[in-house]
């Protein structure tokens, strides 16, 4: 049961104070996953450290060649920031699919992360812009893969007290497509997702990154498909071969949301919705 | 519509109840605070079915903030809840027939620690087979809840003479109430040896009946008050009751107040559903388009105990033909046993499951005679002087025809295949539907039918209206105020609806059935008659004896004559004066009607109300993918008492009727629910709305307050036939399931491409 709660503004107050906490201690950012969980589950906590409002994972700031996003960074903020929207377009683009617009003023991408879920829609679009992770355990930074932070569905690799300070993002020519297939028109966890971050010139990708979600135990970084896919002249011989490689790329299951062969179906049908989108 | 000549009724008066609501005044029943109040968490089933031993406490008995826990032993009175049967035990006292069935109640003194503690209680029991099927269910005469038939002529040998049949299987599944209020109720035990129950609930009544079980108290010591009720549409009807029981125990028991609220899980899984439904049904036509003959077999499953079943089950059975005239109809229908949930009410009541089915076979019959679907339903529905599957002649307030021309007309059907849809990749069709509904608790529920009503006017001009009907966020306190106000001509703001208390005013049967505005609008007037006598003979008096001259005329709360002018409120202190009897009790019992439930054939409703749909739809050809863009409705319930509430009640009916056709789609698997709650139980959101274009043909009843009938469920009945219809117009894919998942309908669209 959580009895308590306590919130810090800067990492060096919260990393001078946290061992002395209760040693159940969880983090809490917006709660969207946490507060859900600690209504269904058994947590196995008493005191949640807000890290909400801690100014390091607030910020959002670009280098000559990267941007860094805060992990405590709200979602609905990513449509209203001119550095996001110029440069991870992928991240802008999700927010209209991104849960509801109250979750999106109390959700971060941190938390998307570390939830874990194989269908997080900014972790979708976080990995087809090419984002790596900036981890941070009692003031040492590592920078890391989002692929080394997803262990499976609901699990990190995340020591105990480590977060996630936020996520650097290269800075690369693109523009980005984000599809999303909802139970409904607006409101709901995707049945399959896939976001396409990609370079055309002329008729030819020179660099394209593809993910899925909801179609395997993480989200899926296509690899093979966007190989593919780079420096292919865009005809329907060549859509029609790199639905077949996604098709195989992607492992979906049934579950009460949806079933295998619909969401094989449809990753191929977005990956030729958004091609075409490049194309046009 | 005709120029109204009431000052009240007919017109858009601003809801009674917006202020308490929109500024968060409400109190619900969560809301109420009690001293030393104690909280109730129910320890439930953890399989479909299982023989419980003990409840081992071992892991909770000595924290401080345990109370106790309460099991079937506990139980003073009868373990047996009164819905129409008593088979559904308060608690298991030895097998639980469905996953998360109540087996015991833990109370504690903290709301969040009750709830930690009951994760905590182990419920010791052997895990027992259990069926999940209706099929195989029915194999075992036992598992029959109850069945009906309808006869009239002679279908099976009618059905082999037409020129043209169909016949085709339908399946549909759950559809959850959504109230966004979860089920609560609090007992409070007094040292007078008395229980008060306040109780989120349509039916006070019914909750009365199990308090009385449960604890073996006399109905004149128990007490059942209705809260703020956040939502109902059915599935505040019977299970409110055993909330309320348990809730009412527990505190005579603790000798504390017991507050028993559940989370969204708890409800989704424990409370009544629409039932899941087979149905296969056959329609046969002559070579001119005339139905001959309809053969339906209805099957719904009924969970794991009876409930309302029956009478849901003889409600869609009275309707099961549709609205057409038809010599030759057999009926044939069954409420079977499974180890789910209890099924029960559900705003419809039983009639949406096979309006699907039939809505959807009668447009294939039209595409099989090459008929314009609107054009064959006009030339087969139900007119003045028909006669119903049942044999009951419709003698008034029939406006059918009237509907179908109308959103024909709205809708530019004749114009439907220049429809575009949106994008290349999609197809856009229009579909039709109608319906009837049966108006009341008809002749199944007629000893139910009958309301009350006290009606007192203070000396300051206020009045104070108690019914047995309640509001739950329809309007019913609005409606009934125009009405009221109608009748003695009293300002609106006058008249205050005291919250539903049984010890107040009589038995007026469940709040159900689209029956408030006739039973309660009826009963009020006949409270209200012998005061309007009073007010008006006195306002008479006063203005004649200041000079006035002419005729009265008595409109907005004022008296006048020529120019002389008396206020409501200074008539009724002259009634005052006068030592006049200013508060009435009013009572209305619904006509009575004649019906022989051997074969079906009667009077089964006293009157109907009636709809037509069109939807506008487009399916997306690659992902099955369904966007109900508009939905074209017209609706005859009568007189139409506040417009702007019909318009919300019909929007509101509309909306669920689609998402229970498109969305709604609850997984049972292995008897455990799998999406209990909002997160993936999916329901149309106001963004998820169609454009509507409704309106009101009024056909006037009667017998009904100002010529109403009833409004409430009419408008979900067949929204989805019409989906489905336009569906298959777009994409010519035969859908014979309700939800329309994606998942299906692209399965149908590539089998249709491949045999192509």
């Amino acid at each position: 049961m959580i009895n308590e709660a306590v919130k810090y503004y800067s990492l060096n107050e919260l990393w001078k104070n946290i061992k002395k906490l209760s040693p159940k201690r969880r983090y809490i950012a917006g709660g969207s996953d946490i507060v859900i969980s600690h209504h269904y589950d058994d947590l196995n906590t008493d005191l949640l450290v807000d890290i909400s409002d801690i100014k390091e994972l607030n910020i959002v700031k670009e280098t000559s060649d990267s941007v860094f996003i805060g992990a405590a960074v709200k979602i609905s903020e990513f449509k209203k920031n001119n550095i996001i929207k110029r440069y991870i377009p992928a991240l802008y683009e999700c927010v209209d699919y991104y849960a509801s617009p109250s979750v999106r003023n109390i959700a971060t991408l941190g938390g998307n992360l570390v939830n874990s879920s194989p269908c997080a829609d900014g972790v979708l679009a976080l990995v087809a812009s090419g984002a790596r992770v900036v981890r941070n355990l009692y003031g040492k930074q590592k920078l890391s893969d989002i692929f080394d932070v997803i262990i499976g569905p609901k699990k990190t690799s995340l020591k105990k007290d480590e977060l996630i300070e936020g996520f650097i993002v290269p800075k690369w020519e693109h523009r980005a497509v984000f599809l999303k297939m909802m139970p409904r028109k607006i409101f709901g966890i995707s049945k399959a997702g896939l976001c396409v971050c990609a370079n055309l010139k002329g008729n030819l990708f020179k660099d394209i990154r593809i993910s899925a979600s909801s179609v395997g135990p993480a989200v899926i970084d296509c690899k093979k498909t966007s190989r593919f896919l780079t420096d292919k002249d865009i005809t329907n011989d060549i859509i029609n071969k790199a639905k077949d490689i996604i098709s195989c790329e992607i492992s979906p299951i049934d579950d009460h949301r949806s079933t295998a062969d619909y969401r094989r179906e449809i990753t191929a049908v977005f990956l030729q919705r958004a091609i075409e989108k490049f194309v046009v | 519509m005709s120029k109204n000549k009431y000052s009240f009724v007919g017109r858009d008066i601003e809801r009674v109840d917006a202020d308490v609501k929109l500024l968060g005044k409400a109190v619900y029943g969560d809301d109420l605070s009690f001293a030393d109040m104690l909280y109730g968490v129910m320890i439930r089933s953890p399989y479909p079915r299982a023989r419980i031993k003990s409840i081992d406490i071992s892991a909770v008995e000595d924290d401080k903030d345990f109370v106790r826990v309460i099991t079937a032993s506990d139980i003073l009175g009868k373990n047996g809840w009164p819905v129409l049967d008593d088979t559904y035990p308060f608690l298991v006292s030895d097998i639980a027939e469905f996953h998360s069935q109540p087996v015991a109640i833990l109370v504690a003194k903290n709301n969040f620690k009750a709830r930690e503690l009951a994760k905590k209680v182990n419920v010791v029991c052997d895990k027992l087979d259990f069926n999940d099927d209706i099929f195989e269910s029915m194999k075992d005469k036992k598992n029959i809840f109850s069945n009906f038939v309808v006869k009239k002529g002679n279908a099976l040998e009618e059905i082999k003479k037409c020129e043209y049949v169909v016949e085709k299987e339908f399946h549909t599944n759950y559809q959850v109430h959504s109230y966004l209020e979860p089920q609560v109720a609090t007992g409070v035990f007094s040292d007078d040896g008395t229980i008060t129950v306040y109780s989120s609930t349509q039916c006070p009544f019914y909750i009365l009946d199990a308090v009385c079980a449960v604890t073996g108290f006399t109905a004149n010591k128990v007490r059942i008050i209705q809260t703020v009720t956040g939502g109902g549409f059915g599935g505040k009807e019977d299970v409110p009751a055993l909330v309320g029981a348990h809730a009412a125990l527990a505190s005579y028991i603790t000798r504390k107040p017991v507050r028993i609220c559940y989370d969204r899980a708890e409800d989704f899984r424990a409370m009544s559903k629409r039932h899941p439904s087979y149905s296969k049904v056959v329609y046969g036509a002559d070579k001119n388009g005339r139905i001959k003959a309809c053969i339906v077999k209805y099957i719904l499953d009924g969970g794991a105990y009876s409930t309302l079943s029956p009478l849901v089950l003889w409600r869609g059975t009275i309707h099961a033909a549709g609205p057409y005239d038809i010599d030759n109809v057999l009926i044939e229908s069954y409420a079977v046993k499974t180890n789910k949930v209890p099924c029960g009410a559900f705003r419809g009541f039983g009639q949406p499951q096979i309006s699907f089915s039939t809505e959807s076979l009668i447009d294939d019959l039209a595409e099989k005679i090459g008929m314009d679907p609107l054009d064959f339903r006009l030339k087969n529905i139900l007119k003045k002087n028909s006669l119903t599957a049942t044999s009951q002649k419709i003698t008034e307030s029939i406006g059918l025809s009237d509907l179908i021309k109308t959103v024909r007309k709205n809708s530019n059907w004749y114009n439907r295949k220049n429809l575009t849809p949106s994008s290349p990749n999609k197809k856009r069709g229009l579909g039709c539907s109608i319906a009837y509904y049966g108006v009341g608790l008809g002749a199944k529920g007629k000893l139910l039918d009958r309301a009350g009503a006290y009606l007192n006017v203070y000396k300051d001009g206020s009045v104070c209206i108690n019914i047995g009907n309640t509001e739950m966020g329809q309007g019913a306190f609005t409606v009934l105020s125009q009405i009221a106000s109608e009748m003695i001509n009293c300002p609106i703001k006058n008249i205050r609806f005291a919250e539903v208390d049984t010890s107040k005013v009589p038995d007026s049967g469940p709040t159900v059935a689209s029956r408030t505005t006739l039973m309660s609008g009826n009963a009020i007037i006949e409270a209200a008659k012998p005061i309007r006598k009073n007010i008006f003979k006195t306002a008479y008096d006063m203005l004649k004896l200041s000079g006035g001259k002419g005729i009265m005329i008595a409109s907005d709360g004022l008296f006048s004559m020529g120019d002389k002018v008396v206020k409501f409120n200074d008539v009724i202190k002259e009634c005052f004066n006068k030592r006049m009897k200013m508060s009435e009790q009013g009572w209305y019992v619904s006509p009575d009607t004649s019906f022989n439930i051997e074969n079906g054939q009667g009077e089964a409703y006293i009157v109907y109300s009636y709809a037509a749909n069109i939807a506008d739809v487009e399916i997306d050809t690659e992902t099955g993918v369904i966007d109900v863009k508009k939905i074209y409705s017209a609706f005859d319930v009568g007189r139409v008492v506040n417009p702007s509430l019909a318009m919300g009640q019909a929007q509101g009916g509309v909306l669920q009727g689609m998402s229970w056709a498109v969305y709604e789609n609850l997984v049972i698997n292995d008897g455990v629910m799998k999406n209990p709650g909002f997160t993936d139980y999916i329901v149309a959101t106001s963004l998820d709305m169609p454009d509507y274009d409704i309106e009101f043909v009024e056909k006037y009843y009667s017998n009904g307050p100002y010529k109403a009938k009833g409004l409430g469920e009419l408008p979900l009945i067949a929204v989805s036939g019409a989906v489905r219809n336009a569906v298959k117009n777009a994409a010519g894919i035969d859908i014979t399931y309700l939800p329309l998942l994606p998942e299906k309908n692209l399965k149908l669209i590539k089998l249709r491409n491949n045999n192509r």
